[in-house]
């Protein structure tokens, strides 16, 4: 009786902690403290940053005098107060103020994922594909395209939508949106339509060439509506296959798919995963930034077509690709990234 | 010198389908979540009332604008109407264990609301929002969470909640639950509603059946495995009442929930910390209205078989056992803790 009223204390203190969180907007504690190390090392990489890339010379070179020391220790100071590992936050600090000016190279530092562009598939008079229950891609991408952007942005990512509402919007006015906007990864989501309608699963592609008959069909599904002739496709593509772009666009499909395969599986048991695949979808191709497209779900699948009709599958759907989206966004935040390496048998990477 | 305030607690399990509230002051009440506003002047004056909830608003819905505000345990997103039936639905609740929405009377009223277990922030944002001017301080707590603190099944216990919204699985183990201790599924019993609907329409194409009739047999009559006595309802075709064996159909749409359950449940189990598994095998609770479906408790026990077998119970009181725990919380935390939480 004892042990049960001692863990009935114990429960109530984390619970009421808990709710206390709830009210001041604070994530839990579990998030709370992956959040602070993502925070030091935000910090501690903008104190580099800013001492590295901005400070001027008179800075640099009297980083040990008394008065610009005094806004090194603001920066250290900065940097060391969240974070959760002192030691190595201050010895990067020191590197920092100790280190001779050198040239810098920018390409070393990983920008951030700050601005988000969502591109809800079709709208308007382009339907997309349909259930029989009456579900419509288009208003299924727009709803979990909502859902996504209230998501990231209580975690303070800027997000563009390409439509907000149920209005046609071509192809190549999405991308050019995305590069005006200036986003830093694009996310386009659509529903598939899967010829075996017993399968289900989710699916997420970047721009690439492909072989695959079914890609073919599918990518030239997707791109009816985009006004692009053969010849100036052939000249988009060539110049674009080879950029860093392309691996960009496949860590980001391979963070996003991964996301979604674990998160949906656990609610959608039978899920398949259908893999990150190469496709040149115009949509991807006029985008000037890493871009994705997302095949959430199959609206062929009548399981599935269910499972859509319920708002809170469609809010799995979206906090698995929010999920995605900041994994991504840690990962170029972290560590700098060397050159990405094509894997091995990829579509697309062979070119 | 202050004065100091009569307090009354209540405990909330705000459902889908259901919702109900117990209080420290021994009332206890369940009505069903329907809020409907009168669609013109003909229908006020018929109906008397600005507003009308629960089995008054599902019996007059000709007359109503009928909303059922919460879906799968949630509050709708987007909707002020829903948001505001939600208000009218806590209010109403509030309302029959005494609490007056004009006049408080001095009484400071603590409330514990129970959501699905994987309710995201923002829907428990929702319920705060929801619950603002209604109570003094609040708290959100995972709805089988609720039940378990309530049977005090806190130790190497899982307890699966199912109701019309969402199936809720937790395992306990003698702290707050983590996401990686508990799962939401949206089958649960709205699910078996839709499928019952889909099949009759498919089998029984003349027949004339609303969402309502088709959860009224459910209620009923659902059973999964064997079933002695036939199904059978009155539905019209053609505008006859007519007899229809939906023995088949009824079986066929209970069942139709049992895969995702069955990996749920053996996925958590796979998690606990193997010393303990066979413990919480042997402690499984079933609560929620879904719950109760016939046959539903051995069927799991059947599938238990191939992880060294288990023993699964259903709660007494499956229409209360969340809001007890909810009154449970409220009573047992200490005056400090609610002076954190007002609403």
């Amino acid at each position: 009786m004892a042990n049960v009223d001692r863990i009935k204390r114990d429960l109530l203190r984390d619970l009421v902690q808990q709710n206390v969180d709830l009210i001041h907007g604070r994530p839990s504690p579990k998030v709370r403290r992956r959040d602070g190390w993502r925070l030091a090392a935000r910090v501690a990489s903008l104190a580099f940053l800013s001492i590295a890339l901005f400070g001027s010379s008179r800075l640099i070179s009297t980083l040990g005098g008394p008065a610009p020391a005094e806004a090194v220790r603001s920066a250290s100071a900065a940097a060391v107060v969240p974070a959760s590992n002192p030691q190595s936050t201050a010895a990067e600090t020191a590197v920092a103020a100790t280190s001779p000016p050198q040239p810098i190279d920018a390409a070393v530092f990983p920008l951030a994922v700050h601005k988000v562009v969502l591109d809800p598939g079709h709208g308007g008079g382009s339907l997309g594909t349909r259930a029989p229950q009456g579900l419509i891609e288009k208003t299924l991408t727009l709803d979990i395209a909502e859902r996504l952007r209230r998501l990231l942005e209580r975690d303070a990512f800027e997000v563009v939508m390409t439509r907000e509402g149920d209005q046609n919007v071509s192809l190549e006015r999405r991308g050019a949106l995305a590069n005006q906007a200036g986003a830093d990864i694009f996310v386009s989501i659509h529903l598939n339509w899967i010829e075996s309608q017993r399968s289900r699963g989710v699916e997420t592609y970047y721009l690439g060439p492909t072989d695959d008959p079914y890609l073919t069909r599918l990518a030239a599904s997707e791109n009816r509506e985009s006004g692009y002739s053969m010849t100036d496709m052939r000249h988009l593509l060539d110049r674009i296959y080879a950029g860093v772009r392309q691996d960009k666009s496949r860590k980001l499909a391979e963070t996003v798919q991964d996301a979604l395969f674990q998160s949906l599986g656990q609610v959608n048991p039978g899920l398949e995963d259908r893999g990150v695949k190469a496709a040149p979808f115009i949509v991807l191709l006029t985008t000037e930034m890493p871009a994705i497209l997302a095949e959430v779900s199959s609206l062929s699948n009548e399981e599935e077509a269910r499972l859509l009709m319920k708002p809170l599958y469609r809010q799995y759907i979206a906090e698995a690709l929010a999920q995605g989206v900041r994994a991504y966004a840690r990962s170029v935040e972290g560590a700098p990234e060397g050159p990405e390496m094509p894997a091995a048998g990829e579509k697309g990477s062979d070119r | 010198m202050s004065e100091k305030k009569e307090v009354l607690n209540v405990g909330i399990d705000l459902g889908t389908s259901r919702s109900s509230i117990s209080a420290s002051n021994g009332q206890r009440h369940v009505v069903e979540s329907y809020v409907g506003w009168p669609l013109d002047m003909v229908a006020r004056k018929v109906l008397k009332k600005p507003v009308l909830v629960g089995r008054e608003a599902l019996e007059n819905r000709s007359m109503l604008d009928l909303h059922r505000p919460l879906e799968e345990g949630l509050i709708k997103d987007g909707s002020e109407k829903d948001e505001a039936a939600v208000r009218e639905l806590l209010w109403h609740l509030l309302s029959l264990v005494g609490i007056d929405r004009e006049d408080r009377n001095g009484l400071k009223v603590r409330a514990v609301v129970g959501v699905p277990a994987e309710a995201l922030r923002v829907n428990k944002q929702q319920v705060r929002k929801a619950m603002q001017n209604a109570a003094d301080s609040l708290m959100i707590v995972s709805e089988p969470f609720a039940v378990a603190y309530g049977l005090e099944a806190l130790l190497h216990t899982m307890i699966i909640d199912i109701g019309a919204g969402t199936a809720d699985f937790c395992v306990m183990n003698g702290r707050l639950p983590t996401e990686d201790d508990q799962r939401t599924l949206p089958q649960a019993g709205d699910f078996v509603d839709e499928q019952l609907m889909r099949l009759m329409r498919d089998r029984h194409p003349q027949a004339q059946i609303s969402i309502h009739m088709v959860r009224t047999w459910k209620e009923e009559s659902s059973f999964i495995g064997q079933q002695r006595t036939p199904v059978t309802v009155t539905a019209p075709v053609n505008g006859k009442p007519t007899q229809i064996d939906i023995t088949q159909e009824m079986r066929q749409a209970c069942e139709s929930i049992l895969p995702p359950m069955i990996e749920s449940m053996l996925d958590l189990l796979s998690r606990v910390q193997p010393e303990y598994q066979e413990k919480v095998r042997n402690n499984i609770v079933l609560s929620g209205g879904t719950g109760l479906i016939r046959g539903l408790g051995p069927r799991l026990e059947a599938e238990l078989q191939a992880v060294g077998g288990g023993k699964v119970r259903v709660v007494k009181d499956p229409v209360y056992v969340g809001s007890d725990g909810g009154l449970a919380i409220s009573l047992d935390a200490p005056d400090s803790d609610w002076e954190k939480l007002s609403a």
